[in-house]
């Protein structure tokens, strides 16, 4: 029994914390916005890949460094706190969506950064997840033809190659499109943190049968947990440093003669956010190992730590906008950077309430089977 | 990272369920049983029934696993503690009468005590011989605790102590109180104050009970006039009680076993909402319900899983850091919440009286609503709490003078 970080998966937080404040500073990000879609500048990307972030959760046998989703969620949770734009982290969900199909072929391709490959999974309808999916996969002489549209679809217009969930005849399917494909549309979305995304629009787009990867539809699902859970880590990036901000600027701002933070109005709010956020933390590593650990209760704990931390995400950046007063609400403070990513965290891959009901669907399992006591 | 306990701890947990299953039944030799023959035959002890099982569980090796050998404890790894925990919070066991014993004074008195106390002291908390209470709180000192007045006054060998106490859980059943005292008026606030052992049959001590909001009879008034306590009863140093006090609100258990009760809370939660109709359908089929029972899952899971960080770090010997006192006050925030879920339930029938023919479950989530409000006040309010996270761990200054 050891529920805490390793030696060395602190150690890699500290070296991913260092390399961004010095590689990626938040100006870099406020200067993107202006010139949208912000993506980071291809040298720093050059050395993440060949700092092998890109395989931190994949086996060792795979060309990774055998992180498991835990390790993978402490780089997450870093690149939300230093605001690191794309194509990390999606390419990062594809790496761990390749890892749960069982295809090492483009796992490798993603870590050594051979390929940019991007998950397409959510749909115009207004909900989230693969079961929500409408796009048709259907058999036809090449292997399939698809149709359908995506949206949201994370540094989708840069990327090489796009991992499109799909409803084929004997269920959910995850397929290789290539991005230069016949009969694919890609049109630019803009997001409100500046990130990149794309709507795919699919109009018999013709693969091959060996487009479609392995792994069944356990494969997916888990693909897509993972990615869920990635993002939770990322909010939870976003609001420690959002916390942080407001609880060192509460301890230098004065007014009425004291310090900001010596009002309970100011210092009894970051006491809040603060436990929401160690919660948050503790369901967040409790989720990733579930997952390492294939445990049977995994998604709900990954819906857990996603409602959560959307909504204790909120409370601190919101908290660190209003702690700052005016200067809170200016272009040049960070806090609206914050702001802005986990707005589009919150709305992805589910909102609060999407991650209850599949909680409430795993209580309706787990409590009947306990049976009827008093 | 890992969430298993090794072989020998899985072995301990195997034995201990084997033991509860076979005293806990109905039959010959169980505790219900001997609870019941307790209290018959003429014993004049009122509380012999509630004695057996506390008893019974140290006697089995279950009691005072944090303490040493030497005065009855078990020296047992930190990982047995939480398995012992978790399981007796998973039983259904009789309630122990000995608890602020056990959690408080007890380890309190490990920690600071003399060699005399621990030796006469320690073996009887633990078979629920002694049972205690806590004087710390006076009229004019709750939350600034280090303002009390109670004034004691060494004369010779003894204190001579007069004042009044408050709010002092179960002193009419207690055989001894740990008290506050202030020893030295002149001293700076936290310099003058003595911790010390009081017997509660020594003349001069009044106890009135008070009904408390729930309409039961918890906690009392304790006077004290003259009360002689001998010098042997000061625990610690002369004017050194502040500290001690301190130390013994740190001594809580590990936050798992809260998490087991909690979990069987929601379990009831779930189930009433499965039987009760809700505009045409079962409570539990509207999402509103759902999702606030979800709420609940996904909130005892973060406690879970903040206990096991906290435990982790336990067991690899660092101090508990931010987690102790975030779980303090979660645990006591969401008891709140899933109390008034209940209720919410329970719907226009929330109106109804414990005593009403018509009431669900018997009363149940009234009495858990008022016992947690006063939970958030008890042991520090969770403004106090807010306070100690904002300044502890967040680093702000503080927002009262001293
Ligand atoms: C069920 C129950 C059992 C108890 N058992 C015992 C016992 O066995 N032994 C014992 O000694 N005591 C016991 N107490 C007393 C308990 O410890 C005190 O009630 C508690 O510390 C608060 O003190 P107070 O009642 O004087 O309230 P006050 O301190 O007067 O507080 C009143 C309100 O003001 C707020 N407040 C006070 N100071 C601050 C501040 N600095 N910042 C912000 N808000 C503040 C409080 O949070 C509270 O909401 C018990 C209380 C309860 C409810």
């Amino acid at each position: 029994m050891d529920f805490r970080l390793s030696e060395e998966q602190e150690a890699l937080r500290e070296v991913a914390r260092d390399f961004l404040a010095a590689r990626w500073p938040a100006d870099k990000m406020r200067a993107a916005l202006d010139a949208q879609p912000a993506l980071v500048d291809d040298d720093v990307w050059k050395e993440i890949v060949e700092m092998g972030w890109l395989g931190v959760a994949a086996p060792e046998a795979s060309g990774g460094i055998g992180g498991g989703v835990v390790t993978a969620a402490v780089l997450a949770e870093e690149a939300g706190r230093g605001i690191l734009p794309g194509p990390f982290l999606s390419s990062l969900t594809a790496a761990l969506a390749a890892e749960s199909c069982g295809d090492d072929v483009l796992l490798g391709e993603i870590i050594e950064g051979r390929s940019r490959v991007a998950l397409a999974v959510e749909e115009p309808g207004g909900s989230w997840g693969p079961d929500a999916v409408c796009l048709a996969a259907t058999p036809c002489d090449e292997g399939w033809s698809l149709s359908g549209t995506k949206i949201l679809v994370r540094d989708g217009q840069e990327a090489d190659v796009l991992l499109v969930v799909a409803r084929a005849p004997d269920g959910l399917a995850l397929l290789k499109v290539p991005a230069d494909v016949p009969g694919l549309a890609r049109n630019r979305m803009l997001l409100m943190d500046g990130q990149s995304a794309s709507e795919l629009v699919l109009e018999d787009v013709r693969v091959g049968s060996d487009a479609r990867l392995g792994g069944g539809e356990g494969g997916l699902l888990e693909a897509y947990e993972k990615a869920t859970v990635l993002c939770a880590a990322d909010l939870l990036g976003s609001a420690q440093a959002s916390l942080e901000l407001a609880t060192e600027y509460a301890k230098e701002r004065v007014q009425f003669g004291r310090p900001i933070g010596s009002f309970q109005a100011v210092s009894h709010r970051l006491a809040d956010d603060l436990m929401k956020l160690e919660i948050g933390r503790s369901l967040l590593y409790g989720a990733s190992l579930a997952l390492d650990d294939r445990r049977e209760n995994a998604s709900a704990l990954v819906s857990a730590a996603k409602a959560w931390l959307n909504e204790a995400a909120i409370a601190a950046v919101e908290s660190a906008l209003q702690i700052h007063g005016g200067v809170g609400f200016t272009w040049e403070y960070d806090v609206h950077l914050h702001m802005r990513r986990v707005r589009c965290n919150v709305a992805c891959h589910g909102d609060a309430d999407f991650h209850r009901d599949r909680v409430a669907s795993h209580m309706d399992a787990a409590l009947a089977a306990e049976g009827s006591g008093p | 990272m890992d969430l298993e306990f090794s072989a020998e701890d899985e072995a301990y947990r195997a034995k201990l369920k084997v033991w509860l299953a076979e005293n806990l039944g109905g039959g010959k030799g169980s505790v219900n049983e001997l609870m019941k023959s307790a209290t018959e035959g003429g014993n004049k002890d009122p509380l012999a029934g509630a004695r057996v099982w506390p008893r019974k569980l140290w006697e089995a090796g279950y009691v005072g696993l944090a303490w040493p050998k030497a005065y009855g404890g078990q020296d047992a790894s930190f990982t047995e503690q939480v398995i012992c925990a978790e399981e007796l919070a998973k039983a259904r066991t009789p309630p122990m009468i000995n608890t602020i014993g056990l959690s408080i004074i007890g380890p309190t008195l490990v920690q600071h005590g003399t060699e005399e106390q621990k030796k006469r002291f320690l073996p009887r908390i633990l078979r629920a011989d002694d049972l205690w209470c806590q004087g710390f709180s006076e009229p004019e000192a709750g939350s600034d605790l280090a303002s009390l007045r109670c004034r004691a006054e060494l004369d010779g060998d003894s204190f001579v102590v007069t004042g009044q106490k408050v709010w002092t859980s179960l002193a009419p059943i207690s055989d001894w109180m740990f008290l506050l005292t202030r020893s030295d008026p002149d001293a700076p606030k936290r310099e003058g104050i003595s911790y010390l052992l009081c017997d509660m049959k020594t003349p001069g001590i009044t106890v009135r009970p008070l009904r408390n909001a729930a309409g039961g009879m918890h906690f009392s008034e304790v006077f004290l006039d003259q009360v002689r306590i001998p010098r042997e009863n000061l625990v610690g140093e002369l004017h050194g009680g502040w500290k001690i006090a301190r130390s013994s609100l740190d001594h809580e258990r590990s936050g798992l076993s809260g998490v087991l009760a909690l979990e069987e809370t929601l379990g009831r939660l779930w189930r009433m909402a499965s039987q009760i109709d809700r505009g045409g359908e079962k409570a539990v089929e509207g999402p509103t319900t759902r999702r606030l029972l979800a709420q609940h899952w996904i909130e005892i899971e973060g406690l879970r899983h903040l206990g096991y960080r906290t435990l982790s770090d336990q067991i690899a010997g660092a101090a508990p850091g931010a987690g102790s006192s975030v779980g303090k006050l979660f645990a006591s925030d969401l008891r709140s919440r899933m109390a008034r879920t209940g209720l919410r339930i329970e719907g226009p029938l929330a109106q109804v009286a414990k005593r009403s023919p018509h009431v669900i479950d018997r009363g149940r989530w009234h009495a858990a609503y008022f016992d947690a409000l006063g939970h958030a006040i008890g042991g520090g309010t969770s403004e106090i709490m807010r306070g100690v996270i904002a300044e502890k761990v967040l680093g702000l200054p503080r927002a009262t003078e001293d």
